[in-house]
């Protein structure tokens, strides 16, 4: 039985075969979780293709007693979970990926001699480099079908004869050529870890612990006089599940108390789902994703109190944003958009103050020495000159914006005019004073067909407004033009 | 028990409460107060406590913009006293069903978008804890609550946001926003409660056709307060704990006007100056500024060249 055999050949020779449907994107979920979990031998840990994992352990082995035991306990621990799997060690990427699938001796030796090299490789089909099928062919029918019958052959006349690839891949195979993994997770700047001999299981144990590895933490991060901004705490299940919870800080965090205080917040948060523990943890990893210098925390003795409140705020917003999720806890800039409901843009208050693009010359400018506004209003034929405009301009904007404009049946003297009166969500409104349009278009160089809208402010006779619009333009664009409610005003 | 004797032991409880208070250290510090308007700065003793819960609930449900208007209005006005920011916390449905609040909307309204931030709580349980943490911080300049589900609203919870607004001598708004027409009903540990109806605008007459809506006015009319400025009055002058008439007399009076349903008083707030313009018939005509962003040609960038 062998993979490409076709389902009726197969049970011709095992009439007691079970046939499933492939699940390729669950498979791919599987071996993504499979992925992370091997994040506990090390933080380099790579899909290969649909099948594989490449784990970079470099400089871990030791950790696990040597390179046998590491496989050993990785294969074990897979067995566990109900996965077969087979593994390679060697010095490169390419060397290990063709020991794991074709080489009956699955680890090389540290030092591989040409020697050693040759016994080790060169009985193994042309596959184990990696070949595409059809290269594979080819070189089968010039009567090449082991690495050994390119190695020792001149490398000029296999380069011109199947392409540079098949050689590439031996030097690749000898660790000739520099080969990388991309690994699925950026390894920490600092990262703290404790292994449990036997897992632990209380919410207790995995609070207390994680108490102490955010001391071992900030003693790490104190070294380089920095702070955390984005930290996580990964918790290895011995099931194989692997459970990462991440929190941002709006400042550089080097106090274990406020890491673990935002991680207890985190976890009591309706979002988050209670930590299962399963059978028990038996790794818990907290690591610095984002480390940034500590600003300087001497502050000047007059600005002391307000320095004090910025900080009490800085914490807040985090704790918020553990408790609720970054996403509640906004901070939101001017967007330079032509459509209402994109002039603004909403940003995780956790990433810092936000950049205020345009805003400052928005706001109104502060009061004039008499209180009072100095530019008179008088009636029509006055134009207020353009300076003052760009100062005092503010856009009518309404205080609410619908997500959705919400449409409404309206009357107006004419098809192009103001409304007279509208009734929304069942109410009758009688339109009392009413300023506009204000002609807003959405942009063409996007959505050519998309209608015109003309904007009014429009205040009803019990005195509340509403920001309403009218969607395309009479005559031009449509005949039955449509209207909406998109604002309330206060 | 006669009238002026049920005060005097209301005024010997309150005292007795504000010495455990102060034993507690919770009121280490005269509040600074904010000025609103003429016609309710006397009733609430100057002005606005920066460190109390402050309600706010609309007079009809059709009011609950007007009433967060007026909120934000208030906001602004704290704001401009202390660098920190505002928090802005609020239901997460909310926006859904009444419109979230729009930024633009925000800056016409007086407010600096930079110095808000926003919180979006999944249920009212969650935004009652949120602002009390952000209300004990003592981190924001100013904290303004927009709650629909009021089912947990006790007077237990009032006082919890009383004495965290207290702890962080922060100012707490909250804008009881569907306990229309409850105003006087409600029972809670508030400082004062507003109820706010929308009123109709100063109208800007045009050239032709109908007139213009004038800026954001609100009718204000003040339901509850309680009178720290009576304890005050009463504290200062006697040494031997005995209040004097005097006082008592003029806070009585003041009830009597808090009290009297006609008396709304009709606000109209200057987003330009931060400051609320009580309609006086001398004053000025209001100017509608925005005049210019409707008669302007084609849509406005988001901001202005200067």
């Amino acid at each position: 039985m062998s993979p490409g055999l076709s389902l009726a050949d197969a049970r011709a020779r095992l009439p007691v075969l079970v046939a499933v449907e492939a699940e390729p994107a669950e498979e791919a979920r599987l071996l993504e979780r499979l992925c992370d979990w091997c994040s506990r031998f090390t933080p380099l840990a790579a899909l290969d293709g649909a099948d594989g994992l490449i784990l970079d352990i470099s400089g871990v082995a030791h950790l696990f007693e040597g390179e046998a035991a590491l496989v050993e306990d990785c294969l074990k621990r897979l067995a566990a979970q109900g996965i077969a799997a087979v593994a390679g060690v060697a010095g490169n990427p390419r060397a290990a990926w063709a020991l794991a699938r074709f080489s009956s001796q699955k680890i090389a030796p540290e030092i591989l001699s040409d020697k050693a090299f040759a016994k080790l490789f060169h009985d193994l089909p042309l596959a184990a480099l990696g070949l595409d099928d059809k290269t594979v062919a080819d070189m089968a029918r010039a009567g090449l079908r082991l690495i050994g019958d390119i190695a020792l052959r001149p490398r000029a006349p296999i380069t011109a004869r199947f392409g540079a690839v098949p050689i590439g891949r031996l030097d690749a195979l000898k660790g000739l050529e520099r080969s990388s993994i991309a690994p699925r997770f950026m390894p920490p700047d600092f990262c703290a870890e404790r292994r449990f001999a036997s897992p632990i299981e209380t919410l207790e144990a995995i609070e207390a612990t994680l108490r102490k590895l955010a001391d071992d933490l900030v003693v790490l991060l104190e070294r380089q006089a920095k702070g955390a901004r984005r930290i996580e705490l990964s918790l290895y299940r011995v099931d194989g599940d692997v459970r990462r919870i991440r929190v941002g800080a709006s400042r550089p965090l080097n106090e274990a108390r406020a890491i673990a205080r935002l991680f207890a917040e985190r976890l009591a948060s309706p979002h988050e789902d209670a930590i299962d523990a399963g059978f028990g943890v038996d790794l818990m990893r907290l690591s610095c994703l984002a480390a940034e210098p500590l600003a300087p925390s001497q502050v000047e003795l007059d600005r002391a109190h307000e320095a004090e409140r910025a900080r009490a705020l800085a914490d807040l917003i985090d704790r918020l944003s553990a408790r609720l999720g970054a996403r509640a806890v906004t901070r939101r800039t001017l967007v330079e958009a032509h459509l209402p409901e994109q002039a603004e843009a909403a940003a995780p208050a956790t990433l810092g103050e936000a950049r205020t693009r345009g805003d400052a010359t928005l706001l109104p400018h502060s009061p004039s020495r008499d209180g009072r506004l100095s530019t008179p209003y008088a009636g029509e034929g006055v134009r207020r000159s353009r300076s003052d405009e760009g100062e005092r301009g503010v856009p009518a904007r309404p205080l609410r914006l619908f997500v959705r404009p919400e449409p409404i049946e309206a009357v107006a003297e004419v098809p192009d005019g103001p409304p007279l009166r509208f009734r929304w969500r069942r109410v009758l409104h009688d339109v009392a004073a009413i300023e506009g349009p204000e002609r807003i278009a959405a942009p063409w160089w996007r959505r050519p067909d998309a209608p015109t809208r003309d904007y009014f402010r429009a205040e009803d006779s019990q005195g509340r407004r509403f920001w309403l619009y009218r969607e395309g333009l009479w005559g031009r664009e449509t005949l039955r033009a449509k209207w909406f409610v998109h604002g309330v005003f206060g | 028990m006669s009238p002026s004797g049920s005060a005097e032991g209301m005024a010997r409880l309150r005292r007795a409460v504000a010495g455990i208070e102060a034993g507690a250290g919770l009121s280490e510090r005269a509040p600074r107060r904010l000025k609103l308007a003429r016609a309710l700065d006397s009733a609430l003793g100057g002005g606005l406590a920066d460190d109390a819960l402050h309600e706010i609930a609309p007079a009809e449900p059709a009011d609950e913009a007007a009433a967060m208007g007026f909120a934000l209005a208030l906001a602004a006005r704290f704001l401009s006293q202390r660098p920190s920011a505002g928090l802005v916390i609020g239901e997460g449905f909310a926006a859904h069903e009444t419109g979230a609040l729009y930024g633009p909307g925000l800056i016409a309204h007086g407010l600096t978008l930079s110095r808000l931030v926003f919180v979006e709580a999944p249920d009212a349980d969650a935004a009652f804890w949120a602002m009390e943490e952000a209300l004990k911080s003592g981190g924001p300049a100013a904290v303004i609550g927009e709650i629909w589900n009021l089912r947990g609203y006790s007077l237990a919870a009032s006082r919890r946001l009383l004495l965290a607004a207290r702890k962080g001598r922060t100012p707490a708004l909250l804008v009881l926003a569907s306990a229309y027409g409850q105003a006087e009903r409600m029972s809670s540990a508030a400082e004062t409660r507003f109820e706010i109806a929308a009123l109709p605008s100063a109208r800007i007459p045009a050239a032709a056709g109908r007139d213009l809506p004038g800026p954001f006015a609100c009718g204000a009319r003040l339901v509850k307060a309680r009178l720290t400025v009576f304890v005050d009055a009463v504290d200062s002058p006697s040494k031997d704990g005995r209040p004097s008439g005097r006082p008592m007399d003029r806070v009585r009076a003041q009830r009597a006007r808090l009290h009297d349903a006609a008396h709304a008083v009709r606000l109209e707030w200057r987003s330009e100056n931060l400051a609320f313009h009580e309609d006086l018939a001398f004053d000025d005509p209001p100017i509608s500024l925005s005049l210019a962003a409707a008669s302007g040609d084609g849509p406005r960038p988001a901001s202005q060249p200067r």
